[in-house]
């Protein structure tokens, strides 16, 4: 304990000590937006590994044919459990609440966000709701078995403890409104003189588009929350054909909401790379004004494509046509951002450092699993698809190889400004082909299985997809030991590596690298006056 | 125009809000989840109309007498365990239906190319007619028109048509929880027919008309094995009308929630952009 006591990240100053405030309270408590954004990354990282773990076990079911290790009822549990933990409690807090509240105040110029109060009670009711999440696996009839979408009739019907699992999301829901109401607040007002909207990080572009999908997305998502605890409860009868309702309405109302909700996961991902990028290939990002643009289109667009989740259901074939439609349009934006990635990177000074490996990976993996988005948004291909694994496959490389590396890529980038100290670059560089490698063979093989007719969501599978399964678990148990040597890495040297010397260990030009190196609480001694633009490199040196 | 509804309802939908402590209440009917015991109900709560008149109450594992005799469609008495050789399919009909059994049949017709089995050899058919004035003429009939359905060729052993007197219907019905109704000349009934193995074990129910080829083949493939698999399309049985009439206050509700948020975030938009940085204004008022 002694030893940790003086390698702890305190002696290097900064916010760590510089309020006097020590202990747990001073952390439960704070409104510092930097502790917050670590009190956010601790939690949604913890989540991240049970969903790790929970996630391998469904591998290790879906390994041999027949029952593994569980029976169908397990197996139903599980894979809900592992998406309501990734997708609410993980990705969509993930990085505007870690890193945006860690970065994204000091990018703009500002002190703090503009409700600090707000933000500390965001993070609570995230808490709070992570709780009665975690309550409903082992109250009532355990764990629900519906899916990570809840869909009704089955979820209004079934003895498993739906309606607390969905109690739970919705608070976690209401943290979200609320980080989403101070982030545009804050990009609104609290901009230091100089940092115009054509100065604004694109980070902070991306943060502010997807504010406003939290904004309005989320109540809907409440709302049909609260039909569904109405329908179990009181037996309505607005879903359950059997009372006389519409299951559809339910798809249409989840889907309102959670089809945003994946902008709301992948946006802030491209945003980080957006940073990375340009830092890396020691060059202005190409097409500044075209990205921030895409990030409010994909926004926008990506509001109103909901119904391609809902192509098999039964609604009008008039519906199909303008959904598949409006899909196709969503990519527009997203490729305008990928192209300029690579038109950034095109004759640029590339260093291999480990955020910029993550951030590249991001582009190739979320252009892999964007590309299956279209076969999915055809509604004629969707067809054969839809409900197979290929759908499993598309979804993590969109969200874990695109947000999650994305996560990856902002750990290894801002961290070692927070801790003041660097991880070692030569384990990280392992931890990041073995996670590439691993992640491939787990899911790009469900893609194959997918097209071969393997549904999803069973826990047995015929024999000849046995070949397949087997390589996806293997490529599991790869990316599970790269993601663990990352992290020991990762944390081994933020808590005993070299102390960074300076403010500006990566040669950045945006405003979180003119502060001391670990911010102090005030993040600016005086405020700044913006000069240049964020990726203006002259006189910055290299990485 | 919005019809009246009744304040009971509303005040259930109320109440709905409020509500927190049922949240943490037990739910009943949370059974185990070894699907290996007899008796294994699908795990969900039982619909509040459950019980009485036809329905289908799933009992996987359970084992169907293989001593229960019946008639083929040549007036020959045949038990169940001649004819139970293998994985078997076991349609419950009545062949005079004028309704879904013949959708059933025809489904399983359809499906029967598609499975990658030797009929008669790994696997068979039987419709087993569930109205005891049935005769075996009229289950000839009907098979001569169902192996034609198939369109392929197809062992006249692979689907065998069988009638009863109503003791051994009730026999096999009562022990694969499949209850019906008679009504007059038809039948009340649920459509689904089950799997079962060698010994008479039920390993897996098919709802509906339409087979899909891989559930099929799964459950003959589990039957041959002897695992019993939890039925995964249970919702799909149900033909309902949707009245969006009687449900205008659900509308209306998502009509005035989205309006006042738009209008909220409309505001606070218009609220911040007038405003400006805070600096700015700091700046302009010092």
């Amino acid at each position: 304990m002694k030893q940790a006591e003086r390698t702890r990240p305190a002696a290097l100053g900064g916010f760590w000590g510089d309020t006097g405030k020590t202990g747990i309270g001073a952390w439960l408590l704070s409104t510092d937006h930097k502790r917050i954004g670590l009190l956010y990354f601790w939690s949604v990282l913890g989540f991240f590994l049970g969903g790790v773990v929970l996630g391998l076990v469904l591998r290790l079911e879906l390994m041999a044919p027949g029952r593994t290790i569980m029976g169908p009822q397990a197996y139903n549990a599980l894979f809900t459990v592992h998406g309501v933990v990734m997708i609410f409690l993980f990705i969509i807090p993930g990085i505007p609440g870690a890193f945006g509240n860690l970065i994204m105040p000091i990018q703009i110029g500002a002190r703090d966000v503009a409700f600090p109060r707000l933000n500390l009670l965001s993070w609570w009711l995230y808490a709070a709701g992570a709780a009665i999440i975690l309550l409903s696996l082992v109250t009532g009839g355990g764990p629900p078995d519906t899916g990570w979408t809840f869909y009704l009739p089955f979820s209004g019907r079934t003895a498993t403890n739906v309606s607390l699992a969905v109690f739970g999301v919705f608070i976690v829901g209401f943290s979200s409104i609320l980080t989403g109401i101070n982030f545009v607040t804050t990009i609104h007002r609290l901009r230091a003189e100089g940092m115009s909207w054509g100065r604004l990080p694109l980070f902070v572009w991306s943060l502010y588009a997807t504010a406003w999908v939290q904004i309005l997305a989320t109540p809907i998502l409440g709302i049909t929350l609260v039909l569904i605890i109405a329908e179990r409860v009181l037996g309505v009868g607005l879903f359950d054909p059997g009372r006389g309702g519409d299951p559809l309405m339910y798809q249409h109302l989840f889907w309102i909401y959670s089809h945003p909700a994946v902008y709301i996961m992948v946006l802030p991902a491209m945003g980080v790379v957006s940073e990375i990028i340009p830092v890396f290939a020691r060059k202005p990002i190409f097409g500044y004004k075209m990205i921030a643009f895409s990030s409010l289109a994909i926004a926008a667009a990506g509001s109103l494509v909901w119904g391609h989740h809902m192509f098999t259901s039964g609604m009008s074939d008039t519906a199909v046509l303008v959904f598949s439609f409006l899909t196709f349009i969503v990519a527009i934006p997203s490729a305008i951002k990928v192209f300029n990635w690579v038109s950034t990177l095109y004759r640029g000074s590339i260093s291999l450092d480990p955020p910029m490996l993550f951030a590249l990976s991001f582009i190739l993996l979320f252009s892999i699993g964007g590309l299956a988005g279209l076969i999915l948004g055809a509604a004629a291909t969707d067809v054969h698809v839809h409900d197979t694994y290929f759908v499993v496959g598309h979804f993590h490389y969109v969200m874990f190889g695109g947000a999650g590396f994305a996560f990856f890529a902002a750990m290894h980038y801002w961290l070692p400004k927070f801790y003041g100290r660097m991880y070692a670059r030569r384990p990280a560089v392992i931890a990041w082909a073995l996670m590439f490698v691993g992640f491939n063979i787990l899911y790009f093989t469900m893609k194959v299985l997918g097209m071969r007719g393997m549904p999803r969501r069973y826990y047995d599978y015929l024999p000849e997809f046995a070949g397949l399964n087997l390589a996806s678990t293997i490529g599991s148990w790869i990316l599970a030991l790269g993601l663990a040597v990352m992290l020991v890495n990762l944390f081994r040297g933020l808590w005993k590596g070299e102390p960074v010397t300076g403010a500006n260990p990566w040669g950045g030009a945006t405003l979180e690298w003119t502060v001391p190196t670990p911010p102090p609480t005030e993040n600016f001694a005086e405020e700044p006056v913006v000069t240049h633009g964020p990726y203006d490199f002259r006189g910055k040196g290299t990485p | 125009m919005a019809r009246p509804i009744s304040t009971g309802r509303w005040r259930r939908f109320l109440a709905a809000i409020g509500i927190a402590a049922p949240l943490l209440a037990p739910c009943p009917g949370a059974a185990g989840d070894d699907p290996s015991s007899a008796g294994h109900r699908h795990h969900e709560a039982a619909p509040a109309d459950g019980g009485a008149g036809a329905g289908l109450d799933e009992r996987l594992g359970a084992r169907i007498p293989l001593d229960i005799a019946f008639r083929d469609e040549g007036g020959r008495p045949v038990r169940l365990a001649e004819l139970v050789t293998g994985p078997t399919i076991i349609l419950p009909v009545y062949y005079r239906c004028t309704n879904v059994c013949n959708f059933l049949q025809n489904g399983m017709a359809a499906v029967i190319p598609e499975i990658k089995r030797k009929p008669a050899e790994e696997y068979r058919v039987l419709s087993i007619s569930f109205d005891e004035t049935e005769t075996p003429e009229l289950a000839f009939r009907y098979k001569k028109i169902y192996l034609t359905a198939i369109n392929a060729p197809f062992p006249e052993d692979g689907w065998r048509f069988l009638t009863g007197d109503a003791s051994s219907i009730r026999r096999l019905t009562d022990t694969a929880g499949y209850r019906f109704q008679r009504k007059g000349q038809d039948f009340i009934h649920p459509v689904a027919s089950f799997v079962i193995a060698r010994d008479g074990t039920i390993v897996r129910y098919l709802h509906g008309t339409d087979f899909l080829p891989k559930d099929v083949t799964l459950a003959l493939l589990e039957a041959k094995e002897g695992t019993v698999g939890k039925t995964v399309r249970t919702v799909v049985g149900y033909c309902f009308t949707f009245d969006p009439k009687q449900k205008t206050y659900v509308f209306n509700l998502l009509r005035v929630s989205a309006t006042v948020v738009i209008l909220a975030a409309g505001s606070f938009l218009a609220f911040l952009v007038l405003t400006g940085r805070k600096g700015q204004r700091a700046r302009g008022g010092s």
